[in-house]
């Protein structure tokens, strides 16, 4: 399935999310990051968004611009916010310094050695932290982006794509009900 | 007795890994296993009663260590063809995934210091290495009684276990571990 086949199968009512998807997904509507970027970010937010179809379907495109390797790392990053973003999460909601000290003793070990350059697996993880909706940990993400000299329109464009594919994904999930109760009525 | 924080030892020791007598001996060195950790176990004497257990309770955790990017060894200063006899004897040690080296001239066991003076052999020590080499933990008991492989497991995940994320990030911290 091509992009264009696609962005089709979404539904006229989410038509802004349709014409968002076919710009996010290209290097003119995502400055600042390069292919493998936009489409790491693409195969994490769709993990993250927690929709089997279309992840499978992003990840059918985001072949063509990702080595095994870089595809991989995309979903451990996925996988491992997965955890951290709700531990973290916890840890900055529940703002109490006796819980911070205590070790997390929950292994990441994959963070320390990503198997891609460590700015694109922290700008993936930025990612699916905005998805899964840590701020704290989106903020500690950009910090660290900002300091290795990531600029702010590379990372805007990574969030964008985040947002773009959640919101997708969502659509996409529902859409078979939405058209039950629309043949229904008719 | 070398302790954390200390250079493990060099040595070059020849390790059962087949009850094939054919393709049974292998060597086995400091750098056999790069940029893994390596978990080395020593008994006493082989064909002795607490052994087998402890061995095939190590092997069935095999799988738990590959997958934390540990090798396993175990070590006694037996031959390295009284392991292979022992290990086509006990029907427990048959398919036991890691080698056994013998430390025949017993310089990695003085090296380490944990030749039983009383004895002559071994004592009953697990050693965990680092990547870079390092002990990073020792666990000696008794020469009668056995050990836990599961607690070396809990070890080595506490000792692979750092907060590297920058979700761990605090309040006011402006230094990020992971930076």
């Amino acid at each position: 399935m091509s992009l264009d086949t696609l962005r089709d199968s979404i539904p006229d009512y989410a038509r802004d999310l349709r014409l968002n998807l076919g710009s996010v997904l290209t290097p003119a509507g995502a400055p600042g990051l390069t292919e493998q970027q936009i489409w790491g970010v693409a195969v994490a937010s769709a993990i993250a968004s927690r929709n089997t179809e279309f992840t499978r379907q992003i990840e059918a495109l985001a072949t063509v611009h990702l080595d095994d390797t870089y595809l991989n790392a995309s979903r451990a990053a996925a996988a491992i916010m997965g955890m951290n973003n709700v531990y973290y999460r916890f840890l900055h909601l529940v703002e109490d310094a006796e819980y911070s000290s205590m070790p997390a003793r929950l292994r990441m070990n994959i963070i320390g050695n990503p198997g891609i350059a460590k700015i694109d697996f922290e700008l993936i993880s930025l990612a699916v932290s905005a998805v899964n909706g840590c701020g704290m940990c989106v903020v500690a993400h950009e910090k660290t982006l900002r300091k290795h000299e990531v600029s702010r329109e590379a990372i805007q464009s990574a969030v964008r794509i985040a947002a773009t594919i959640h919101a997708v994904a969502g659509v996409l999930e529902q859409a078979p009900a939405v058209a039950s109760v629309q043949s229904a009525a008719a | 007795m070398l302790g954390i924080g200390q250079k493990f030892p060099a040595y070059s020791l020849t390790g059962v890994v087949s009850n094939d007598l054919n393709k049974a001996f292998q060597t086995f060195d400091q750098d056999s296993s790069p940029g893994k950790w390596r978990v080395l176990f020593f008994w006493p004497k082989d064909f002795t009663f607490v052994c087998p257990t402890e061995i095939a309770a190590f092997g069935k955790l095999d799988k738990e260590f590959k997958a934390r990017d540990a090798q396993l060894f175990g070590v006694s200063i037996d031959s390295e063809f009284v392991h292979h006899a022992w290990r086509r004897e006990k029907e427990e040690l048959r398919n036991l995934p890691f080698p056994m080296l013998s430390d025949i001239k017993r310089e990695l066991t003085t090296a380490l210091g944990i030749l039983d003076p009383e004895a002559g052999v071994a004592q009953r020590a697990t050693y965990i290495v680092d990547p870079q080499g390092i002990v990073r933990f020792v666990y000696v008991t008794d020469l009668n009684v056995g050990r836990s492989p599961e607690e070396v497991i809990r070890v080595l995940d506490a000792l692979q276990t750092d907060e590297l994320c920058p979700c761990n990030w605090q309040k006011g911290e402006d230094t990020l571990k992971a930076a």
